[in-house]
């Protein structure tokens, strides 16, 4: 079993904001477990897919939820005709063959199911199964990455101590306004003085957080906006339909936004 | 006023002659008629078909005037009467004309003679207004019914009947009347302040029912598009009713607040809304592009408004080079025209215009010169010594041209902009006290502002700003009103169906220390219960339900494990029999917020026993509590009573993050009974407190002895209604409200306010163990 389909081929786009390429690349030559955090849509995956391709190695990519057991990551046995077969979980077949395994909102799973990386992200570097009773040693290349999003849990979704320790992070925001504009411009397709106003937009929507909104429009958002103007709607439809209606339903809020946005242009 | 309308009315001839004391008004040029000769104090001397009633009320209506006549009431309330309703009689029909004489006779009864008259006087500007019979009857009823609940204040709505009238219509003058009846409450010098319209209360029910909006109304939006547009997230309150009037037009701000007047006269529906829209786009533009103030210094007023014009204009032009569509919002309000008379205030809002709209054109000389020079200034935009320059150059031309500037009536123009006290740094004394006035107020507003600001209560404990109002209860000593503003919440009125804005009052008062070791004794004495609670709230599981896998038993098969085991079979090994899954609440996730009645009636004893309804209180709580400390629940127990609605009194015992302790269970047992029960504002307190726990389920619990009650509110179902809608309100947001009756409360009001199945009566505190599964069995179901 290879981990072939799990390479990237072309470079997914990235506008680095501040070192974090190098950075990264430093924790990934001593394979020490990574955690990126910041708001949703400000680029994580992004950035972990760009890294994976330009240290051209496999992705394995787990998004956690609610009802993730350890065996969802580790692995399982299999009824098959005839008899049983071990199937590994995506978190061992990194191990085994040697990715980068990227587990997404790590803290969207169950406590008990984060203990099982502790093993690998200390200088042990081995994947216990204990159902099949085989210890896996890591391959050379595994590299454990986990995304967080501090302000998006409440205080009983947070990650434990034990476990927060282990890890280096990169804090991510969104860019600065030109930066942003120019990406949003690059993933849209929209003219640059468009994606000026469109972050602009953003940023009324984003002094909103904490004031009326949880979070502020994200960079993802915004080009979504761009996307939609790129294929002929209006910027106040685009708003309204990519920034305004996804982010809340509170008719004060939502009038107080669109008549910010009417201003920007 | 009556001569004259009925003078008006007469063009159709229906109108015939005007009898009595007209002789010296208006009706008195139509004396030729053989009716007038005979015109006396005798009704029976005219002849009503000749004064324009029809044959089939002529009779009535004599019988009506001589009804009048022989009650005593005086000479010019009869003939009052009889002019007002030959009046009325061709607008709105003879029968309510006739119809009339029974309310002047009632009004005269409860309001006196000259209200009497005064209802006669106004009927036909009511008539005139009414147009229909039906209308008119209803203005007439009002006014009989306002005679009886305000016979002070009768007088006074009568005379501004065409006003009234004019602006709200029948209808609304009676909910702004009933209005008036509930703010004054039994106090006629409060009513009477509320119907001459010293009241801004009066002033603010009247904007609503005219269609005018209130700043309430739109505050949240307002503050989300300030906070969105410029970032800027300060308090913003309305004017205080005690600034002068003068003072409240405009919105000013100061680096701690900004001001908002009430409403905006004259601008109704969305205009309204676009004007405090406008309004507070311009302040944000003064916040985040003028910096330091100007210091006045030797400044001359006119120079000082000139500048700050300018200064206007300059921030608004910065802010539209950022946001470019806010020109279409400030436009609008730009109506100057380049005509008429060049006097200052005409001058200063054509150049006001001149200077923000690039398609005006003025004539006048000092308006281009104000203009070219903005104009010459545009690469120098963000320097606000710019503003100073130029505004003194042409305050200087405007002297120089004669213009006459009167300081004291200058205001600014377009309405949307701010007073621009906030530009400027005053050296007087009198300003400063007046802002740091403000900033208080702004300061403990804020304090209360959860949105913006997360409640802080350890700082609200430090600084406690007494809060600076006029309106308290006057039977109060000077040591009991250390109560600090928690909030004002609406009270819902059942009779008009509105929900009235920020009606009650809530404030905070520390809670008398008392002996905890009180507490002590009773947890002992009460081994038993306290054990059994305890045993009870433990063994509840309020919380998300949860799926279990691998049960040994469960309403349905958990696949992994059906798997596992079959696995483990084929391999030869012994299959683990926990194959099953099912739901359950296995952890606590809850909070409570009890809210204890300590009305006057707690302190009444309970039939047969020693102990008051108040110490029963007191130990359920003490036993409750005492469990959930135990379980490390998060709860807040506090106690209200009200002495009306501007002084409902919230006294914390225990906070959310305290811990249980002595102090709180001393604070708990030093409780006092006294004052009454407003139920609906406590309530509504307590769920604010309650909405920012972030548990699965949260419980108002509220222990009491009876219905709502209070002091001014004569009307028992008033404030039951409230209650009722609060706790639907309340219920509404997802909390749960539950209710625990003692002593002889009346279960059917109870019922109606909290629903049967949400509450539950105790008569004896042993039975506290039986009834506590009822409310966890709710918050389970």
């Amino acid at each position: 079993m290879s981990l072939d389909a799990y390479r990237i081929e072309t470079e997914p786009f990235f506008h680095a904001v501040g070192n974090e390429i190098a950075q990264f690349e430093a924790a990934h030559a001593d394979r020490l477990p990574m955690m990126l955090k910041g708001p949703t849509g400000c680029g994580k995956t992004r950035f972990i897919e760009h890294m994976a391709w330009r240290l051209g190695k496999p992705l394995v990519t787990v998004s956690c939820h609610e009802d993730m057991t350890a065996s969802d990551l580790v692995g399982r046995y299999l009824l098959e005709a005839e008899g049983t077969v071990w199937q590994d979980g995506p978190l061992t077949r990194a191990v085994r063959e040697g990715a980068i395994c990227y587990l997404d909102e790590i803290v969207e799973a169950r406590q008990d199911t984060t203990v099982v990386i502790h093993s690998l992200t200390d200088d042990r570097r081995i994947l216990p199964l204990e159902k099949k009773g085989e210890l896996v040693t890591a391959h050379p290349d595994f590299h454990l990455v986990i995304s967080y999003n501090p302000g998006y849990q409440s205080v009983l979704k947070d990650l434990k101590e034990s476990t927060k320790q282990r890890f280096c992070a990169i804090d991510f925001t969104y860019p600065d306004a030109a930066t942003e504009a120019a990406i949003v411009a690059r993933e849209s397709g929209v003219d640059a003085a468009t994606a000026a106003i469109l972050i602009r937009i953003a940023a009324r929507s984003r002094n909103l957080k904490g004031s009326g909104l949880d979070e502020g429009a994200s960079t993802r958002m915004v080009i979504n906006a761009g996307k939609l103007m790129a294929r002929g709607v209006t910027l106040g439809e685009a708003c309204r339909i990519a920034l305004v209606q996804p982010i809340t339903d509170d008719p004060d809020i939502r009038d107080a936004l669109s008549n910010a946005i009417a201003a920007c242009a | 006023m009556a001569g004259g309308s009925a003078g008006r009315s007469g063009k159709g001839g229906y109108l015939k002659l005007v009898v009595g004391g007209g002789a010296s008004e208006g009706g008195a040029a139509q004396g030729g008629s053989p009716a007038t000769a005979a015109a006396g104090s005798d009704p029976t001397a005219i002849d009503p078909r000749a004064a324009g009633f029809p044959e089939s009320h002529a009779a009535p209506w004599l019988r009506a005037c001589r009804k009048l006549e022989g009650a005593g009431y005086g000479d010019p309330v009869v003939r009052a009467y009889r002019r007002a309703s030959l009046a009325c009689a061709p607008l709105v029909g003879p029968g309510a004309a006739v119809d009339l004489a029974d309310a002047v006779s009632a009004v005269t009864i409860k309001a006196g003679r000259e209200a009497g008259q005064g209802l006669s006087d106004a009927a036909v500007n009511a008539a005139h207004r009414a147009k229909t019979p039906q209308l008119f009857l209803s203005w007439v009823n009002l006014m009989q019914r306002l005679a009886a609940l305000a016979p002070e204040s009768i007088g006074a709505v009568l005379e501004r009947t065409d006003l009234l009238l004019g602006e709200l219509g029948v209808s609304g003058l009676d909910s702004w009347a009933m209005a008036g009846i509930r703010a004054g409450g039994n106090d006629p010098a409060r009513r009477r302040a509320f119907f001459t319209m010293a009241d801004p209360e009066a002033e603010r029910w009247f904007h609503r029912e005219t269609g005018e909006v209130a700043f309430l109304e739109v505050e949240r939006r307002m503050r989300a598009y300030l906070a969105s547009l410029f970032d800027v997230h300060l308090p913003l309150i309305e004017a205080p009713a005690h600034l002068p009037p003068a003072r409240r037009r405009r919105t000013s701000f100061n680096p701690a607040m900004i001001q908002v007047p009430g409403a905006y006269p004259g601008y109704r529906g969305e205009q309204a809304v676009d004007i405090y829209r406008a309004a507070l786009a311009h302040v944000g533009a003064h916040l985040r592009y003028s910096r330091e103030r100007f210091p006045v210094g030797a400044l001359k007023p006119v120079q000082v408004a000139v500048v700050s014009l300018i200064e206007d204009a300059r921030v608004e032009t910065l802010a539209i080079r950022e946001f470019p569509g806010l020109l279409r919002v400030w436009l609008p309000f730009h109506i100057a025209q380049s005509t008429g008379v060049t006097t200052a205030p005409s001058l200063f809002a054509r150049l006001a215009r001149a200077l923000i709209d690039p398609d005006f054109t003025d004539i006048d000389g000092w308006v281009r010169k104000g203009r070219d020079l903005f104009q010459a200034h545009q690469g120098a935009l963000e320097d606000p010594a710019m503003s100073r320059h130029i505004g003194n150059l042409l305050g200087n031309d405007l002297g120089q041209m004669r213009v006459q500037f009167n300081a004291k009536s200058h205001i600014v123009e377009p309405p949307y902009r701010d007073d621009n006290a906030g530009l400027w740094h005053f050296d007087d004394d009198m300003m400063e006290e007046a802002e740091s006035e403000l900033a208080t107020e702004a300061f403990s507003l804020r304090e209360q502002d959860g949105d913006t600001d997360p409640p802080d209560r350890e700082r609200e404990e430090e600084t406690r700003p007494d809060e600076p109002m006029g309106r308290a209860a006057p039977d109060e000593t000077a040591a009991e009103r250390e109560g600090w503003l928690l909030g004002r919440y609406p009270e819902y009125d059942y009779v008009s169906g509105m929900e009235r804005e920020e009606w009650a009052r809530v404030l905070g008062f520390d809670p008398p220390d008392g002996d905890g070791a009180r507490a002590d004794a009773v947890l002992a004495r009460r081994r038993v219960e306290v054990d059994r609670i305890s045993a009870l709230v433990r063994s509840s599981r309020v919380s998300r339900a949860r799926r279990m896998k691998r049960q040994p038993e469960g309403e349905t098969l958990d696949l992994d494990a059906c798997i596992e085991a079959m696995t483990d079979l084929r391999g030869g090994d012994s299959p683990d029999p926990r194959v099953y899954q099912t739901m359950q609440r296995r952890d606590r996730d809850l909070s409570v917020q009890v809210l204890l009645d300590v009305s006057q009636s707690t302190a009444d004893r309970l039939p047969g026993r020693g102990d008051t309804i108040l110490d029963m209180e007191r130990e359920a709580t003490l036993m409750l509590a005492h469990a959930m400390a135990a379980m490390n629940d998060p709860f807040a127990i506090a106690a209200f009573a009200s002495n009306g609605r501007e002084e409902v009194r919230y006294l914390p015992i225990k906070r959310f993050e305290e811990p249980f302790d002595r102090a709180c269970r001393g604070r708990l047992f030093g409780l006092q009974a006294g004052l009454s029960t407003r139920m609906g504002a406590a309530l509504r307190h307590g769920a604010r407190d309650l909405a920012g726990a972030g548990t699965y389920r949260r419980l108002l619990m509220v222990v009491t002895d009876g219905e709502p009650a209070d002091i001014d509110c004569p009307d028992a179902t008033y404030l039951v209604e409230d209650a009722r809608r609060a706790v639907q309100s309340i219920a509404h947001s997802g909390i749960d409200v539950f209710c625990i009756a003692l002593g002889d409360a009346d279960e059917q009001v109870l019922g109606r306010v909290f629903g049967r199945r949400n509450m539950a009566r105790i008569d004896k505190i042993s039975r506290l163990p039986e009834k506590l599964p009822l409310v966890y069995l709710r918050m389970t179901a």
